[in-house]
Formats: structure tokens, sequence, C-alpha cells
């Protein structure tokens, strides 16, 4: 992995994109605005989810509706945050905040997947003003508190010496 | 006289204490933006609204009342976490020209938000022609304005 990391950061595109003046702040910009779009009106699926908001709207109506918005600033998130590990490689590899955001991410995107593909086969039963299974509950919360905890991540990367000690002893951005 | 109410700003006990608190100014950065997301997603869904998107099926004096709640206890949130993060570096931001752009964006979106979006929002729907697209428009132009000005405060100052 170290390797892989370190062949990108010699590329000459990933230098030229390191050395721009322009394009950390841009790209960083960018990145925080799609965040507001994508875990914005995640969150508020998640609350709808959970039972705290937009009660009366039905279940069904918020992945029809909003999801396409949703997972339109998921993907200029995805190019922007893509473009900013290829320009500095080396500075995240060694970053505990950036592997916990990945793992969080994965985590994130498993929830995601297995709400979608078993408990919201049945939101016909539970779509309007009927109560929301627990499963369907606890994805909310799972999908709240992951989301947060991506976000939370990604602020702490700039924080490079505020590692736990035990990541510290590991040496990896050594 | 605004520069010395920054310097008194930034010389006070508790911004000497974020300054030297090793945590705080990370854990309060973070709660900022745990509420920008918050506060985005109310505003967004409501202006997405007013643009023919998103929620249609739901009607718009309906959402904007349910979510008006939440934009207002997350603008809280994000007032309460960046106040201390504007004392704590307060001669930085008063030489930024992004903190001042975004201060006075701030303020023309909270009273564009209380009177014109306010309004239409809560408005029968169909009596005001193009106006709702407009407001919708303009009100995600001045919140994407307010985060862009912000990150740059650190990026650029």
């Amino acid at each position: 992995m170290r390797s892989l990391f370190e062949w990108v950061d010699a590329l000459p595109s990933s230098i030229a994109l390191r050395e721009s003046l322009n394009a950390y702040p841009t790209m960083l910009t960018i990145h925080v605005v799609s965040m507001c779009l994508f875990a914005g009106l995640i969150a508020f699926w998640d609350m709808r989810l959970v039972g705290l908001t937009l009660k009366k709207v039905p279940v069904s109506n918020i992945p029809t509706r909003l999801f396409p918005w949703a997972l339109t600033g998921y993907g200029v998130n995805l190019i922007t945050g893509g473009l900013l590990l290829y320009s500095q490689p080396m500075r995240y590899y060694g970053n505990f905040y950036f592997w916990a955001k990945m793992a969080l991410m994965l985590v994130a995107g498993i929830n995601m997947f297995w709400f979608h593909y078993a408990t919201y086969k049945s939101v016909q039963a539970w779509d309007e003003g009927r109560e929301i299974p627990l499963n369907a509950r606890l994805a909310g919360v799972v999908s709240l508190v992951l989301w947060a905890a991506v976000v939370i991540t990604g602020r702490m990367m700039a924080y490079s010496g505020l590692m736990p000690g035990w990541w510290n002893n590991l040496n990896i951005g050594a | 006289m605004l520069q010395s109410f920054f310097e008194w700003m930034q010389g006070l006990p508790f911004s000497a204490w974020m300054l030297e608190e090793t945590w705080a100014s990370p854990i309060i950065q973070c709660a900022h933006l745990v509420a920008l997301v918050g506060f985005a997603g109310a505003v967004l869904v409501v202006d997405m609204r007013l643009l023919g998107r998103g929620l249609i099926k739901t009607p718009l004096n309906q959402l904007a009342r349910e979510l008006d709640r939440w934009m207002i206890w997350s603008f809280v949130a994000l007032f309460v976490t960046g106040a201390p993060q504007v004392l704590s570096t307060a001669l930085k931001q008063y030489y930024s020209p992004f903190f001042w752009w975004k201060m006075q964006i701030i303020v023309i979106g909270l009273l564009f938000n209380f009177t014109i979006r306010r309004r239409v929002a809560l408005a029968e729907e169909g009596t005001l022609g193009h106006w709702p697209k407009v407001v919708g428009f303009l009100s995600i132009g001045i919140w994407t304005s307010v985060s862009v000005y912000a990150r740059l405060i650190g990026l650029l100052s």
C-alpha cells in the first residue's frame, strides 16, 4: 500500500496539483460545499427514519425525490476528495483520521446497502403515517452517527499532531 | 474602533484558553461542521421545493413550517460554535476580507430568510408566479457563498 501512495506522490500530475496555489483551496472548498448537499439531505432522510422530523412526508418519497441530489453531492465529494488525496498522498498515508474516515465511509456504505436491500423492501407496509420498524429506525441512527463521524474525522485530518499515541507508535507515516 | 474591539476579544482569557487547550479548537470546529450539515439540509430541502424540485408532493408551507425550527436551531449551534473561533483568532479574522464578506452575507441571508423567503414559502402555492424559484435560487446562492467564504478564511488568510 505504501509503495502505491509513494508512486502516486511522485507522478508529475500529482506534483503539479500539489504545487498549484489555487488547486488545494478550490478542491477543499468544493469538497465542503458538496458535503453540505450530500450529508445535509442524508441527515434529514435518516431523521425521517428515526421519526425526528418530516413525519407527514411518505418515507418512499425521500429516496425518489432527494437521493438524486444527494448522490450528485456525493459524486462531486468523491471526485474532489479523490483529487485531494491524489495531490498529497503521503500527507494522508500516515494520518490516522484519514484511515478512520475511509473505514467509517465503508461501514456507512454497508449500512446503506443493507438497509436498501433488506429493510426498505417492505416500505409499502410502513410508508405513510405508520410506525417505522425497529430495523429501519436503527439503520437511521447508525447512519446519522456514522456520517457525523465521517464529517468529524474529515475535519480532524488537518490535526496531524493530535493522532492517538498507539497510532504514532506504529510509525506508519515515517 | 472596530480594530480595538477585535484586539480586546483576542486578549480575553477565554481566547487564550482556546489557543492553549489542545483539543478546544478541534472539538469546536468539528461541532461547527456538524451544525453546518444540519443547517444545510434544513435550508436545502425547502429551497429545492421552492425551485420545484425535491419533495414536491408535500405542500411547501408544511415543509417550511416543519424545517424552520431545524434551521433556526442549527444556526444557533453554528453561532455558538463559531463565536469561540472568532474570539480565539480575532485578529486573523479582522484582517481577512473573507471574514467580513462572510459576516455581511450572513446578515443579508438572515434578513432575506426571515422576510422574503419565509413569506414566499408560507404563501398559498401557485399564487406567486416565478417568485418561489427566484427566492429558492437566491437562498442557495447566499448560503453557499457563506460556506465558501468561511472555508477561505482558514485557507487564504
